[in-house]
């Protein structure tokens, strides 16, 4: 008991402590806000009411279509462009009229070049219509004969902006639609004045802050959900350089002062045809801003000799979809990173985007993902080379004794990993029958994990069999086959190809294997397919893919999913453990996760490729994330002649003691917070993190080389402890 | 209640490096040398921590001196700077004295030697940047009349012996003392002939030999010194195997080949033995002293500015586990930070670089651990073993290393054990069957005990095929005569004639898999290209008979189509007969014992050569001469044949890719 009171005392002392330290940080940092913002609480007359509710009041100048708005909450007045340019804001007279115009667009003309133009520098038609909640605008830019219809209305949490696809007409055949801008400058704030930072979706969530210069030299371009390789044709590939993470959720944010004032944009619509640029200061102009810009049409190079001379022309198709995007509006505690998360995470629920994953086991997960085999070439035949057989795994399994493991079988077809599934469940011989991989799963499940067996439904493996070349593979808009690759070289199968034969293989496994599915790529991987008359965009692909997936009836884990498989994922593999680490990024964060704390568990990327192994378990514990392991039965040195040299070790026997350490490690600081929410991440200190859970628990995590004391516990240097959060 | 619950981390996870903040994520793939030389990925060796700009112009070097700073030769303004801890500039020298400089080399003293590319001369200041001695071309006549001088890096030995990279210098490096005098020119890089070279000077007249690059020594565009007064330096725009070279004070190179790369920018050599370069790629090359590779990192910056890429890298130092690279263009240093598997390999290897074979091989068993396909470890873990008599582990390590000397070593040392063991035994065994035999030979003659089984192998010469079989050992003794029975039609057949043929074939494929690991050109049978070695044999066949009897039709040859062919079977018998038992022989066969091996592979060669000499002698009745103008006559036309293939298919492929482009216009404008 003294020792407890001795704790309380400590703590106590720690809070004030905390509190001092934050009251500190605060303070200077709402002076400067309120030393930069007066200019700007003013509404200038060409802006009328438009809307108004219980917390907001939109107003719109009708002639520009950019807004003002009134947060009644504590009436903070948001800018959707700037009014009056200063001296050194560096905006010529295309970057002002851009600044001050709601929407501006880029045309192509018919030798596809393009230029910007915006509604203050060009000259067009527009009807302003009152509806509900807001306005309606018609406008056409008069000089290329390009129109469209922008819809502007108050809702709870903020403004909904849309452009119906039916509404965009191009009429003049020499100029189409490139790019629609919509409020570009949006929060845009000048160098450093304004304390504060953009949220970009970059890995699990990255901040560029506020500053007068930057190191950027030129401006971050992100399409959502990847690069389309309907258009590029072939996956960028250079063996030296990782390529980045792809924008997995379509999600910005802009937070004037921390815990003051924030927004955040969401796409609810049109995300696959949208594209996030992002303007840190002292790139071009003086300002920060972060905007969406949707796509229409995009001029790409077509090859007319296989030497590679060709034209650059325009899509012949114009892409149709709706634009739907969400401003949502933070104010005070919710106004930062974390309360962005929250607000995302609710804009989820309520779009039945994000579900409770069942999590009963009282132990955290641990990911052990197996290789089955792959082939070896002998002479003119092809060798399976075994590397886990299913009673190795089940041997394996049993000597690690884990009480919640999430296996993944990766390689269990015939010849192994580099040949393409069957359509029915065939499993290679050398590894055991659909019998005892049956016997097998139930026997994990009934201990309290989950059994799953790899596959890349989109995949069709390059120069193997088992598809037909001609019929089943996606095109690209320059009529040849799309390549890319994952965890081999591929061709991908075209919509009616992967539905057919995932919903054939999918099927049969349901019927006669009680197990789960661990899909790869098509989480993450979203491409327009131009083979035929009818070419399928990339929302028909997304709403094709969360069909399919949803009708599956097997449990599914999903690698690295976009925001709209989040509702079918039952388990989320290959979590990033921060961003892609552009220069001009201030840190990282765990935006990502705190979206998905406490509805889906989240793995990490597997740890034996880990070069700092013990920085990378703090941050998967500070994170949450859970560990992964790519284990095999045989030395990693059998199938060095095999394509899955890629798994450059994965010997049991060299990894089992690591596993088992991870595990009961990780296990003691993350089991009391399974399936808890995350309401609050707060730097203690430089490289110290504490992330507090909706159960008054939280981890702290020091990265550091020396011991950190936090309430009166001292957090070992390197180290993480769980501790009772003070309330 | 408050409840503490602290959860301590297990001490193994956490390995004694001491942490700091690390990035994540690299931007890059680490490769690291693999089986067959080739590079397979790896685990990260460093990772990128932070991008410093600096207030720098174009600097071209980047050095860390003995006092502990970094100094920055600040090219494009004139200047060297000294770095503080923080990256703040906290010293400027030479403003007003240099021009441009781009080598820059700090002794212990702190005296700065500096090369000026602006007025083409060598700088040296005193530490606190006061001018001490300013010189430019040497005037000895050694030097060379024409030869210019354009300093542009500089590296100095401790008896203060400038070592100067001369721009064009294709001597090698200019060599001078701190007065300015020349001393002789160092290590200079040799020429090389290639085959191309040679045709084109024996084709091609002066003139269009002058629109040709001159066939000079590439010169070296970098160098580093050891604390040793050994001399590294790196050649761009020469081959890869030959863009690092590591002089001795002799001038003698001691890198054999290395895994370089065609545009290296700088190379640095710390006293932990290791080597470190940079090439314009953004690439990071890292070696042990011996030029063995042990990672390739980094990449190019193409605009996504993601930290670590390089756009224009232009030097390269190492500071503890710390890389600091200088980039031109970003006008900034990058930091690289050694991750814990890096750390494991440089422990390692300073230990093994030092002799410390046994002492490195628990390092170097922790990073199998982490990594089965670093090579390098298999070479330290063999040698340790080695080095402690344990030669059947270390045979299985060296074979995993691909090092055939080491392996052929610890072959030795096993096969001397079994040999000390069992030779009195095998010497009683071979006397004893020499004994038991000449008895049984002598005891037989008289009472003709096998009598009967050598009447019925002679009745089995009934039958065409084993009379055409035994008729294959007449050419041992007597070529000339036995091709005359095949000219006469009286022996051989076709049918034996091409089951010769698949023999040879089979006994070429099967020797290739069965030649031991100390003489075979493959790593593992695996990497064995079977088509190919395949479609040699077949080819040559081919291309050899028809070749040979179109030839002899028109050179009043009497053989016909089937002659040659039999007679070119025969002929191959040395290779049916000798290749499988040769193979078989070379795995019991070291590296001492290779010329036993060259000789017997080399006398079945020749022997197949002067039999398929004797053959078309005999089977066109021809004269000496007229047989050797045939066979070259007939190696001429088979060259033919082969040009005559490779056109058609270039033809053809231009055919089709017309084709193609007519396909895609059409259905692109119709």
């Amino acid at each position: 008991m003294a020792k407890l009171t001795l704790n309380n005392k400590w703590q106590r002392f720690g809070l004030v402590l905390a509190a001092a330290v934050l009251a500190a940080s605060a303070l200077p940092v709402g002076s400067a806000v309120h030393a930069a913002a007066p200019a700007q609480t003013e509404i200038p007359p060409a802006y009328q009411l438009a809307a108004e509710n219980d917390y907001y009041e939109m107003y719109v100048d009708k002639t520009l279509l950019s807004f003002k708005l009134l947060d009644k909450r504590n009436g903070y007045l948001w800018h959707s462009g700037i009014d009056e340019t200063a001296e050194g804001d560096r905006l010529n007279k295309s970057w002002r009229a851009f600044a001050q115009s709601g929407i501006s667009i880029e045309y192509l003309d018919e030798k596809a070049v393009s230029k910007r133009v915006s509604l203050a520098n060009s000259p067009h038609t527009l009807t302003v219509t009152p509806i509900d909640n807001g306005i309606s605008a018609d406008l056409t830019f008069q000089d290329y004969g390009i129109s469209l219809r922008v819809l502007m209305q108050l809702e709870e949490t903020g403004i909904r902006i849309e452009i119906p696809a039916e509404s965009v007409r191009q009429d003049d055949p020499a100029f189409k639609l490139g790019l629609v801008y919509i409020h570009p400058f949006m929060g845009a704030t000048r160098g450093g004045s304004t304390p504060g930072y953009m949220l970009l979706p970059d890995g699990t969530g990255s901040l560029v802050r506020f500053a007068d210069s930057t190191k950027a030299k030129n401006i971050f371009y992100g399409r959502y959900y990847g690069t389309d390789l309907g258009i590029i044709a072939k996956m960028p590939y250079d063996r030296r350089i990782v390529q980045p993470y792809p924008i997995s959720f379509p999600v910005f944010g802009v937070t004037h002062g921390e815990k003051q004032n924030a927004f955040l944009t969401v796409i609810e619509k049109g995300a696959s045809y949208a594209e996030l640029q992002v303007h840190p200061a002292g790139i071009l102009t003086n300002f920060n801003f972060i905007y969406n810009a949707f796509i229409y049409n995009q001029s790409y190079f077509q090859a007319t000799n296989r030497s590679g001379a060709g034209v650059t022309t325009v899509q012949r198709q114009t892409n149709s979809f709706d634009v739907v995007m969400h401003y949502r509006f933070l104010t005070d505690e919710a106004a930062d990173y974390v309360g962005m998360a929250h607000s995302y995470q609710r804009y989820l629920l309520d779009a039945g985007l994000l579900n409770r994953a069942e999590q009963p086991n009282p132990d955290i997960g641990i990911r052990l993902e197996f290789l089955g085999g792959d082939k070896e070439n002998v002479l003119f035949w092809q060798r399976f080379i075994p590397m886990t057989t299913v009673s190795q795994m089940e041997t394996i399994l049993d000597d690690l004794q884990l009480p919640n493991p999430e296996v993944v079988y990766y390689g269990w077809q015939p010849l192994g990993a580099t040949n393409v599934p069957p359509t029915s469940l065939k499993v290679e011989n050398g590894l055991g029958s659909v019998k005892e991989l049956n016997d097998l799963s139930e026997k994990i499940q009934t201990e309290g994990g989950h059994f799953s067996l790899y596959l890349d439904p989109q995949a069709a493996l390059w120069e193997e069999s088992g598809y037909s070349p001609r019929n089943d593979l996606a095109m690209a808009i320059t009529n040849v086959n799309i390549e890319g690759y994952n965890r081999s070289y591929n061709y991908y199968f075209s919509r009616e190809a992967l539905e057919r034969r995932y919903n054939e293989l999918s099927g049969d496994i349901a019927e006669r294997l009680n197990t789960g599915l661990a899909l790869d790529s098509i989480g993450w991987l979203l491409y327009s397919d131009f083979r035929g008359d009818t070419p399928y965009s990339r929302e028909a692909a997304l709403s094709v893919y969360r069909q399919i997936l949803s009708e599956t009836p097997l449990r599914l884990g999903l690698y690295r999913p976009n925001d709209y498989l989040w509702s079918v994922t039952q388990a989320y593999y290959d979590i990033p453990l921060g961003d892609n680490g552009y220069i001009y990024t201030s840190e990282a964060v765990p935006f990502l996760p705190i979206v998905l704390a406490g509805y889906i568990p989240y793995y990490g990327p597997a740890l034996n490729f880990s070069s700092n192994l013990s920085q990378d378990l703090l941050r998967q514990v500070d994170y949450g994330i859970y560990p992964s392991f790519f284990l095999t039965q045989e030395a990693t040195a059998n199938m060095l002649n095999t394509a899955s040299t890629w798994i450059y070790t994965s010997s049991y026997n060299q990894w089992g003691s690591q596993v088992q350490q991870t595990y009961q490690w990780m296990n003691a600081l993350l089991a009391p917070v399974r399936g808890r929410g995350i309401i609050d991440r707060v730097k203690l200190a430089e490289g110290v993190f504490a992330t507090r859970y909706d159960n008054q628990l939280e981890i702290v995590v020091n990265y550091t080389s020396s011991p950190f004391e936090y309430n009166g516990i001292s957090v070992p240097a390197a180290d993480a402890v769980l501790v009772e959060s003070v309330p | 209640m408050k409840k503490l619950l602290p959860v301590l981390l297990i001490a193994a996870i956490l390995l004694s490096i001491s942490p700091s903040e690390v990035g994540a994520f690299s931007p890059y793939t680490t490769w690291a040398v693999g089986p067959g030389g080739n590079l397979y990925p790896s685990q990260d060796a460093y990772t990128p921590l932070d991008e410093v700009d600096l207030p720098i112009s174009a600097a071209e070097e980047l050095f860390y001196a003995p006092d502990g700073f970094l100094y920055v030769a600040d090219t494009g303004n004139g200047r060297i700077i000294k770095l503080d801890e923080k990256f703040e500039v906290a010293a400027e020298y030479g403003v007003g004295l240099l021009q441009a400089p781009t080598g820059l080399f700090v002794d212990e003293e702190g005296v700065f030697y500096i090369a000026d590319a602006g007025k083409n001369t060598i700088v040296i200041l005193d530490k606190d940047g006061n001018l001490v001695n300013e010189f430019g071309r040497p005037s000895e006549p050694l030097f060379g009349k024409r030869r210019e001088f354009l300093p542009r890096k500089i590296s100095v030995d401790v008896r203060k012996n400038l070592y100067i990279i001369s721009e064009a210098s294709v001597d090698g490096l200019v060599m001078l003392n701190t007065n300015g005098n020349f001393i002789g020119y160092f290590g200079a890089n040799s020429a090389r002939m290639s085959l191309e070279m040679i045709l084109q000077r024996a084709f091609l007249s002066e003139e269009q030999l002058s629109q040709f690059i001159k066939n000079e020594a590439a010169s070296p565009s970098n160098l580093a010194i050891d604390n040793q007064s050994l001399i590294y330096t790196i050649t761009a725009g020469t081959s890869r195997d030959k863009s690092i070279r590591k002089f001795n004070i002799a001038g003698k190179n001691l890198i054999e080949q290395v895994f370089g790369s065609q545009t290296f920018r700088d190379i640095h050599v710390s006293e932990d033995g290791l080597m470190t370069a940079v090439d314009a790629d953004g690439l990071i090359y890292e070696y042990d002293l011996d030029g063995t590779l042990l990672f390739v990192f980094g990449g190019p910056d193409t605009g996504d500015q993601r930290l670590g890429l390089l756009s224009k890298p232009a030097s390269i130092e190492r500071v503890g586990d710390k890389l600091y690279v200088l980039d031109q263009d970003k006008n900034a240093i990058i930091i690289y930070q050694a991750t814990e598997f890096a750390n494991k390999v440089h422990a390692g290897i300073s230990l093994y670089m030092d002799g410390f074979y046994v002492e490195a091989k628990p390092y170097f068993e922790e990073v199998l651990t982490n990594n089965g396909l670093f090579i390098m470890s298999y070479q330290a873990i063999a040698d340790a073993y080695y080095k402690q008599g344990d030669y059947a582990q270390a045979i299985q390590a060296y074979r995993y290393a691909e090092d055939r000397g080491g392996y052929s070593d610890a072959y030795w040392e096993l096969r001397n054990a079994v040999l000390q063991r069992q030779l009195g035994n095998a010497m009683m065994a071979v006397v004893g069957v020499w004994a038991a035999s000449s008895i049984f030979t002598h005891a037989e003659k008289r009472k003709g005990w096998l009598e009967p089984v050598r009447r019925w192998l002679q009745g089995l010469s009934r039958y065409r095929l084993v009379d055409d079989f035994l008729f294959m050992f007449r050419f041992i003794k007597q070529p000339s005569d036995s091709f005359y029975y095949i000219k006469k039609n009286k022996r051989g057949s076709l049918t034996f004639a091409f089951i010769i043929y698949a023999w040879v074939l089979a006994a070429r494929i099967l020797s290739l898999y069965l030649t031991g690991f100390t003489f075979s050109p493959y790593p593992s049978p695996a990497w064995i290209p079977v088509e190919n070695e395949m479609l040699y044999v077949v080819m040559f066949v081919f291309l050899w008979n028809a070749a040979n009897y179109l030839v002899s039709t028109i050179t009043d040859g009497d053989g016909s189509v089937r002659q040659v062919i039999i007679g070119s079977a025969y002929s191959l018998f040395p290779i049916a007969l000798f290749a499988l038992p040769i193979a078989l022989i070379s795995n019991v066969l070291t590296m001492n014992e290779v010329f036993i091996y060259n000789f017997l592979n080399t006398l079945m060669w020749v022997w197949t050569g002067i039999m398929l000499v004797i053959m078309v002698k005999e089977v066109h009745n021809y004269s000496f001469s007229a047989t050797l103008r045939n066979v070259l006559t007939t190696l001429f036309t088979m060259a033919l044949f082969l040009l005559t293939g490779y056109i058609l298919y270039i033809l053809f492929n231009q055919l089709y890719e017309f084709v193609w482009a007519i396909i895609q216009e059409v259905g692109l404008r119709g």
